[in-house]
């Protein structure tokens, strides 16, 4: 069998796979709850791989080898703060309360639960617009990564893979809502970790053994075995920050904790997102291993490719290229699904009071969701220069926005819907004007963003006046 | 000079990895063992 036809074998079953699971998940479909949420009644094995496979996209697979091809061991460091701060302690910190405080306020989104907690309608309005426009930039990068990742393993030309992708998810998205979200993402981060495990055992193999990295790597380069390394501090500490810490102001991972069947369910459901979420090092191992064989790459970028060509059969580049794209596919679709309950839950029913029944309410937001992959492919095919700087910041425009009104949401009773407007308001502005300024001393927007809007909520929250006690009761369970 | 070859500071990443499993796992337990399902 040629070597294309291995290709098109593996990845037309994978994704006959992902149609399926979206046809089987149209038929449990009743009301919008279960288009958005599953019903509040997904498993602990499930949500916790499909949040494993939605935290870690294509561009972390491919973006990650680079990182550990640039920059080497020093990497290792994002993984480990990736696991601890974005995998474990935000199912320990804000899993339970997340889906408690939605359950009792009644609500299934981001702006919904910002809206109800704090009596802010406003709050709904700014986080509706937020995320549906800039999830839609964010998922443009994602496409962006999936093409280049059939176009570097395949040889299929950019324009079609991202075609074939952003159909693929549509399809199962659009038919299948949140349940078929949760149902992919959980084989997505099977294929995933099958495919970097794969890819991991054969560059140990070819490199002679972990141990061999640092005294190979440090033959090439010392500053590639210590930490920071060439990195330095400050971009160290500032990347994995941002993608650790940011992750807890992501309405896409939030929405996992508000499916859970119940708050037993995050029990399990830590030990399985912390041991999934391990193989976040994977990628770092094998851009440092690219680094020893192929020292003179044209880009970073090219490590993982040129070392899924090199060391791995057909068959084995095949799984690891659907392992690329089901992380890819995993993170859009769950954006997909946000930005879709922001359009229609939050802006038309909320914000424009339209009154829909359930099944108009599903079908709208199959549309939305349909619209939304189709607008996203639509750029993606040619993205403007404005778009490209857009992605960059579009995920952590969103954190900055949101992080602190849901976390303050969460655990501080005198936190009022003054002191939350000016947070969201604060953390935007600041997060985009820095990067209009350029993002002066190489800073990340994200950064200033965040504290200037802690900042923000603690301040304004003292001044104004405190929540009525008896909503607050309410929230907190006390009646 | 840490295991595997790697200086100290890049071996605690993974010594911040095997750690953040044990924490979860301590966790679920102390959970299973004093909390209540809602």
């Amino acid at each position: 069998m040629s070597e294309t036809a291995i290709y098109v074998l593996v990845l037309s079953l994978y994704m006959l796979m992902l149609v399926a699971i979206g046809i089987v998940s149209s038929r449990r479909m009743r009301s919008s709850e279960d288009f958005y949420v599953g019903s509040r009644n997904v498993g602990p094995w499930v949500t916790a791989l499909s949040y494993v496979a939605a935290y870690f996209s294509s561009v972390v697979i491919i973006g990650g080898g680079g990182f550990g091809y640039r920059f080497g061991l020093a990497t290792f460091w994002v993984a480990a703060i990736n696991v601890l701060v974005g995998c474990t302690l935000a199912w320990i910190v804000l899993g339970k309360r997340v889906r408690q405080f939605s359950s009792r306020l009644g609500t299934m989104t981001v702006p919904g639960f910002l809206a109800e907690r704090f009596r802010a309608p406003e709050a709904r309005i700014i986080a509706a617009w937020v995320i549906a426009l800039l999830l839609v930039i964010y998922n443009v990068s994602i496409l962006k990564g999936m093409g280049h990742a059939f176009e570097g393993l395949m040889g299929m030309p950019y324009e079609l893979g991202v075609l074939i992708s952003c159909v693929i998810i549509v399809l199962y998205v659009s038919l299948g809502g949140y349940i078929a979200v949760v149902w992919t993402g959980f084989f997505q981060a099977w294929i995933m970790a099958i495919g970097l495990v794969l890819l991991a055992f054969a560059a140990l193999h070819a490199v002679g053994g972990f141990s061999a990295i640092a005294e190979k790597l440090a033959v090439v380069d010392p500053g590639l075995v210590n930490t920071p390394g060439s990195w330095g501090w400050a971009g160290l500490i500032s990347f994995a920050l941002i993608t650790s810490f940011g992750v807890w102001g992501m309405p896409q991972m939030l929405a996992r904790f508000v499916s859970v069947r119940s708050t037993s369910v995050l029990r399990v459901g830590t030990v399985v997102v912390t041991v999934g979420g391990a193989m976040a090092i994977l990628p770092y191992i094998c851009g440092a291993v690219a680094r020893i064989m192929y020292p003179d790459l044209a880009s970073p970028d090219l490590a993982i490719p040129t070392l899924t060509k090199n060391i791995l059969p057909a068959w084995g580049a095949a799984i690891f290229l659907a392992g690329v794209v089901s992380a890819g596919m995993s993170s859009f679709a769950s954006i997909q699904i946000t930005a879709s309950s922001a359009v229609v839950r939050d802006f038309m029913v909320k914000g424009l009071g339209r009154s829909l029944s359930e099944k108009q309410t599903i079908r709208y937001s199959r549309i939305a969701a349909a619209a939304i992959g189709l607008v996203s492919l639509a750029i993606a095919l040619r993205p403007p220069a404005l778009v490209l700087v857009l992605m960059a910041f579009s995920s952590a425009t969103i954190a900055s926005t949101c992080l602190w009104p849901i976390l303050f949401g969460l655990y501080w009773k005198r936190t009022t819907r003054w002191g939350v407007l000016a947070s969201m308001v604060c953390g935007l502005t600041t997060t985009l004007g820095w990067m209009g300024i350029g993002s002066p001393f190489g800073v990340h927007g994200f950064i200033p963003g965040l504290l200037v809007s802690l900042l923000a909520i603690v301040s304004v929250s003292l001044m104004t006046k405190r929540m009525p006690e008896d909503h607050l009761a309410k929230v907190w369970g006390q009646k | 000079m840490g295991p595997f070859h790697l200086p100290w500071l890049t071996f605690g990443a993974l010594i911040v990895i095997a750690g953040s499993i044990i924490l979860a796992i301590a966790w679920s337990i102390w959970g299973f063992k004093n909390g209540e399902d809602q």
